[in-house]
Parts: structure tokens; C-alpha cells; sequence
């Protein structure tokens, strides 16, 4: 996942090479996407995600995550590293059922942070292998816990922020955001990287 | 023999005959897939080879570049994957390739050949000479002008390989000529079944004896195929990514000769089948001239542009159109350039269009213009070959750009007076200054009308 991409992840036209000082010495990360390709992205005008959903999201999330290319996780590695580095509540990405995860062959936010390198614990686990974009949105709200804690995980008296891909209707954030509380959460926040 | 309790389902062999498919994706039952395997009805091999060096063994791409290592749920350990046939379903390390090595399927060699047409004595030659290269096992090359009916001149070839019980493939780098020629073949040859794959295609029933493909399509066959047609073999991206071209030589059977047909072969391809195996047609079908390109200034057309305003000499041509109610195609360099100029021209008039490679609605755009339902189109390089629409006049804006190669040009220029009804035509090149790949499609254009 270190190698240096010469060509857009996105739409493989070459990318310009030379490192510069600036990425050298402000420790960026080298550019995966050219140009063109990020300028199809909205930045999101809330506070608790990075994106706005819009086309580009649209072929992004189809190709991270039903055609599993892992490779994207790398796209908005600068943006989320920017926004998430100086966090100091504990973060928590949303997990995937272990079935789903086994067909997926990745977990698609812990790749995000992972790639990142931002620093992450897991204290949940999915109850159900269920997706929930396959529900409206009545469904999506009157679902059975979604989540629940993982055997011998401990919930300190602090501030967690849960991390997910992306935000609809926010039940699975809300869901995740329950546990934690009743287990003893002093807070609990969230961040996507998308708003739907 | 004892019986087994399990019979292979037909439909199973004639899907799987000749494809190199991954195991999770086969439309058929797990029990099915496991059965066929145990009876050693398949070969089974890793999706990514590692040794000498990675390599994906469906699209053959070995370049490091392309393929990506991560932590697999899976097989719970690092996982390569190969990014470049990625859209056809993910080959990774632990995936697996299966290739059928089973019973073959039943190929009838009951083949009527529908079409009442005439050759030209040009024609009738090459067809001739084609069809002895396909008896004699030598590959082909055919190079015929555009418009000179080289479509037509496979069907004898074809329907010679489909009666000796032998599996044709016409591949092509473009969707749009994949779209083109199977209602053609489906009319031509009504008694066989023929399957047309491209990115999308919907699924089709039966054993196809007939594939008319896209060449990015035959990454998932393995010598599947004993006659090997591609049409239009200098296109892009096929000269440009070697894979395609090892991807051609894959799906075919050891011994199986390729027949590569264009109006426009390069240097490299000339010098390697000149002196052997070679079809040469200078003329159109209907025997008049192609029609020559005219240069055309249009200096500073893409600030014009830019501010608003169509150039006045470009503006006149599709008024004249417009006012004749001839359809027109107007060729931009680059996407950008042609959205900016949509607005402008549907000032003139409101139904005209622009289509990109992008657009999914192209197919449609297309068939409006050929139905005579919008006037005219605005496009880029896709629709500069494989396309026929009658009386169709053709521009283009910005022909010194580099996309715009001699042999782009040419095929463009061979988009007009492809009828016999309307067999002259007007090609405007509109340039801000003649480069030499202008010069050198006009020359071979003259040079053919000699």
C-alpha cells in the first residue's frame, strides 16, 4: 500500500511526478488523483463530514467498495490525515459484519484511517450481516440494534468519535452512538467522510 | 459406466467453453461448479501468478504499477490484486481462474448465408484471397479504404469457417462498431447463434459459435476461438495497450489464424504482411472517389470559443447544413472544448447534440441522427470510425491537434458519401495551422482516388 502511484487511481492519466519540497518538508502525503479528478469532488459545508455526496462519490464508493479495488482507500488519505490527526477523542470506525467483511475481503473504513495513518480501536461488533442501503428510510429507523460491544471490551468514561464512509439517515451512527453511551461513554461524536 | 447421479448441465459447458472465469462469479450452483470440477471438466489455476514475476493470469498485465497488496479478510494474510481488469470482477491472489477442459459443445454446421449483395471485382479478389488464408491456417491482413465494404467482404470468410464447425470471434477496440455490426450479422446469418460482449452487454443464452466482441472482452476467453477476426486493429486504446494485443492472441487456439482488417494499418503492420498474406482495395464499393478533405483556417477558434461566440466561417458551414437539412458530425479535440461550444450551437439550432465516450446515452444520440431526428452532432474521436449515415457531412474543429492523427483523419474524412445515393460529400479540416499528419491523410487519400 506504500508504493508512490504514477498514474490516477481514478482515471489513470499520468500524474506529475517530482516530489516537491513542500510535500517533503510539511510531510504530506504524495497525491494519488490528479487534478481534474479531485476537482469533481464537493467538500462538504458541515462540520462532521469531509464530502458531499454527488457523482463522482457515487463512482468513487462503487468502485472502492463493491469492486473492492482497496487501492482508493489512498484517494483522501491527505484530507482525512489533515482533519483527524489533532483528534483527541478515541476513534472508532464503523465495524462490518464478519461475513460481509469475509466477502468484501476488507473493511472499508479501517482502510481509510489505516491508509491515513490515523490510529484507531474497535470496541463494536455488527449484529447483522443486513446492508442497510437496502432499506427506505422507515425501515432504516425502526431496525433492531445494529450493534453491540465486543466480548471483553471496555468502554472508558471518555470522548469517543466514531468514523463511517457515509451518512443517510445516521441510524447506523446513531445505533453505534447508543451502545457506547449506555456502556459508559462520557461523549460520543462522529465524523464521515461523506454526507449523503 | 456407473451412473453417477449428477449429469453436466449443457447450459454450464456452452457458458464455460473457451472462458477463463473466476470462480465466484460463475452464473452457475456451487454444486454444479464443484461437481464439474471433480470430474476434472475444469482447470483451475491461481488468479495472480507470483513466479518469475506477478503477473494477473486473466488480462496478462505485469506491470508492478497495476496491482495493489493489502491485508485480505479472506485468506487472512497480504493479498495482491490486479488493478488493471479490475471492472470485470477482482482477480486477486486468492481468487481462482477456472478454464474449461471438458466435453465440447455441440457445434451445428447447418449455417445459411442470407445476403443477396454484389461484389466488385476489387472485392470479389480480396474475399477470394481471404478465404484462402482462412483454409490455409495463415493469418491476414485486409486494408480497404472506408467505405470500401469490408464488412460484406467477411461474410464468405465467416460463413466458410462456421460451416466447417469452427468458432469465429470479430473483436474490435470500439463498442460503438461491436453495436454496428450485430444486427448486420444477425440479418446476414439467421440460423446461428451469435453473442455480442462488450462492458454491460446483457446476458445471453446458448452456445455462441459466432462472438462479436470488444477487445478488452477477450481477456475472459483462453483459446476459445479457431478464426480470429479484428476489425479496425489500429484503432485505440488496441495499438496502445499491449495487453489487448496479447489478450487477441490468448483467446485464440494455438494454430488459429488472425485476420486483421483497417483503412488505415500502420507502418509495422504493412511491412509484416506485404509480401505475404495481403488484400488491398483502393476503391469504394460504389467505385467514386472518397471524398477529399478541405483545410480551412479557423485561427484562435478555441478562445472564440472560450468567449461565446461560434467562429464565422464554422458558423456559416452549419447554417448551410442546417438550411440543406444535411446531417452533419462535428469533431472536437477534446471534451472540454466541445461542452463549452454545445450551447453555442444549439443557438442555431435547439435539437443538436454532443456525444463523448462517457455519455451513456450515445447509442441513442447516434440513432437520432441516422433516423433524422436531431440535425446534427457534436462529438470527439469516438464516432470517427465504424459509423454509416447516409449523406452525413462531416467537420472538424481543430485539426491540428495531436489527437487527430493521419490515420484519425482519414478514418473521419471516410464517415462521408459512404451511399451510393450521396457518394460525394463535404470534409472540412478547420485548423489553426496544417500539421504533417493533415498533409499525410490528404496525400493517402488522393493517392487511393488514383
Amino acid at each position: 500500500m506504500n508504493k508512490i502511484e504514477t498514474l490516477c487511481l481514478l482515471c489513470s492519466q499520468p500524474l506529475p511526478s517530482a516530489i516537491s519540497w513542500e510535500i517533503l518538508l510539511t510531510k504530506q502525503f504524495q497525491s494519488t488523483i490528479c487534478d481534474r479528478c479531485s476537482a469533481r469532488f464537493e467538500y462538504s459545508s458541515t462540520a462532521t463530514a469531509l464530502y458531499h455526496y454527488n457523482d463522482a462519490m457515487k463512482d468513487y464508493l462503487h468502485h472502492y467498495k463493491f469492486l473492492q479495488d482497496v487501492a482508493l482507500a489512498k484517494v483522501f488519505r491527505q484530507e482525512l490525515h489533515a482533519r483527524l490527526k489533532y483528534e483527541k477523542a478515541t476513534i472508532i470506525p464503523i465495524p462490518m459484519h464478519p461475513t460481509k467483511q469475509r466477502e468484501r475481503t476488507f473493511s472499508h473504513t479501517e482502510e481509510l484511517l489505516k491508509a491515513a495513518t490515523i490510529p484507531f480501536i474497535q470496541l463494536l461488533e455488527k449484529t447483522t450481516a443486513e446492508t442497510q442501503s437496502s432499506k427506505n428510510r422507515e425501515q432504516r429507523i425502526q431496525t433492531a440494534p445494529l450493534f453491540r460491544l465486543k466480548t471483553g471490551a471496555y468502554v472508558e468514561h471518555k470522548e469517543y468519535l466514531l468514523f463511517d464512509d457515509i451518512k443517510t439517515t445516521g441510524t447506523t451512527l446513531q445505533h453505534a452512538t447508543e451502545i457506547l453511551m449506555n456502556a459508559g461513554a462520557r461523549n460520543v461524536k462522529s465524523f464521515t467522510l461523506i454526507n449523503g | 459406466m456407473k451412473y453417477k447421479g449428477w449429469l453436466l448441465p449443457p447450459k454450464l459447458r456452452d457458458f464455460h467453453e473457451g472462458r477463463i472465469w473466476l470462480k465466484e462469479y460463475t452464473p452457475f450452483s456451487k454444486k454444479d461448479i464443484e461437481k464439474s470440477i471433480n470430474h476434472k471438466y475444469f482447470n483451475v489455476i491461481e488468479g495472480i501468478q507470483k513466479e518469475p514475476h506477478l503477473k494477473c493470469n486473466r488480462c496478462h498485465n505485469d506491470d508492478p504499477q497495476q496491482f495493489t497488496t493489502f491485508d485480505c479478510s479472506k485468506c487472512q494474510q497480504p493479498c495482491v490484486y490486479c488493478r488493471h481488469c479490475l471492472k470485470m470482477g477482482r482477480v486477486s491472489s486468492c481468487t481462482q481462474l477456472m478454464i474449461w477442459t471438458g466435453p465440447r459443445a455441440i457445434r451445428t454446421r447447418k449455417h445459411s448465408l442470407k445476403w443477396a449483395g454484389q461484389f466488385t471485382v476489387h472485392q470479389q479478389q480480396a474475399a477470394n484471397e481471404m478465404l484462402e488464408s482462412v483454409k490455409a491456417q495463415r493469418s491476414h491482413l485486409l486494408n480497404a479504404v472506408c467505405g470500401a465494404g469490408k464488412t460484406e467482404l467477411l461474410f464468405p470468410t465467416v460463413h466458410y469457417a462456421l460451416e466447417q464447425g469452427l468458432r469465429v470471434c470479430i473483436a474490435t477496440p470500439r463498442t460503438d462498431v461491436v453495436l454496428e455490426l450485430y444486427p448486420r450479422f444477425q440479418t446476414v446469418f439467421p440460423q446461428t447463434i451469435i453473442h455480442a460482449l462488450y462492458g454491460g452487454s446483457p446476458k445471453q443464452e446458448g452456445y455462441a459459435q459466432l462472438v462479436l466482441a470488444t477487445t478488452h472482452q477477450l481477456y475472459r476467453f483462453e483459446r476459445a476461438f479457431d478464426v480470429m477476426i479484428v476489425d479496425e486493429a489500429d484503432a485505440f486504446p488496441y495499438t496502445f495497450d499491449e495487453t489487448l494485443q496479447s489478450a487477441v492472441q490468448k483467446a485464440k487456439s494455438e494454430n488459429a489464424p488472425i485476420l486483421l482488417v483497417t483503412a488505415t494499418p500502420s507502418h509495422k503492420l504493412l511491412t509484416q504482411y506485404q509480401n505475404e498474406s495481403y488484400s488491398f482495395i483502393p476503391k469504394r464499393y460504389h467505385n467514386r472517389p472518397l471524398p477529399v478533405p478541405r483545410f480551412h483556417s479557423l485561427w484562435n477558434y478555441e478562445k472564440s470559443l472560450k468567449r461565446g461566440k461560434i467562429p464565422r466561417k464554422l458558423k456559416r458551414w452549419t447554417e448551410e447544413r442546417l438550411a440543406r437539412k444535411e446531417p452533419f458530425l462535428l469533431f472536437f479535440p477534446k471534451v472540454e472544448l466541445m461542452k463549452i461550444a454545445t450551447p453555442l450551437f444549439q443557438l442555431l439550432d435547439g435539437s443538436i447534440m454532443a456525444v463523448h465516450a462517457e455519455d451513456p446515452d450515445r447509442k441513442e444520440k447516434v440513432l437520432k441522427l441516422r433516423h433524422e431526428e436531431v440535425p446534427g452532432l457534436l462529438t470527439t474521436t469516438i464516432l470517427e470510425r465504424g459509423i454509416t449515415i447516409k449523406n452525413v457531412q462531416v467537420v472538424v474543429v481543430g485539426a491540428e491537434s495531436t489527437i487527430f492523427t493521419s490515420s484519425a483523419l482519414i478514418q473521419i474524412a471516410g464517415r462521408v458519401g459512404r451511399n451510393a445515393d450521396f457518394s460525394d460529400g463535404d470534409v472540412v479540416f478547420f485548423h489553426h495551422g496544417i500539421t504533417i499528419e493533415m498533409d499525410d491523410a490528404r496525400t493517402k487519400i488522393l493517392y487511393y482516388n488514383k
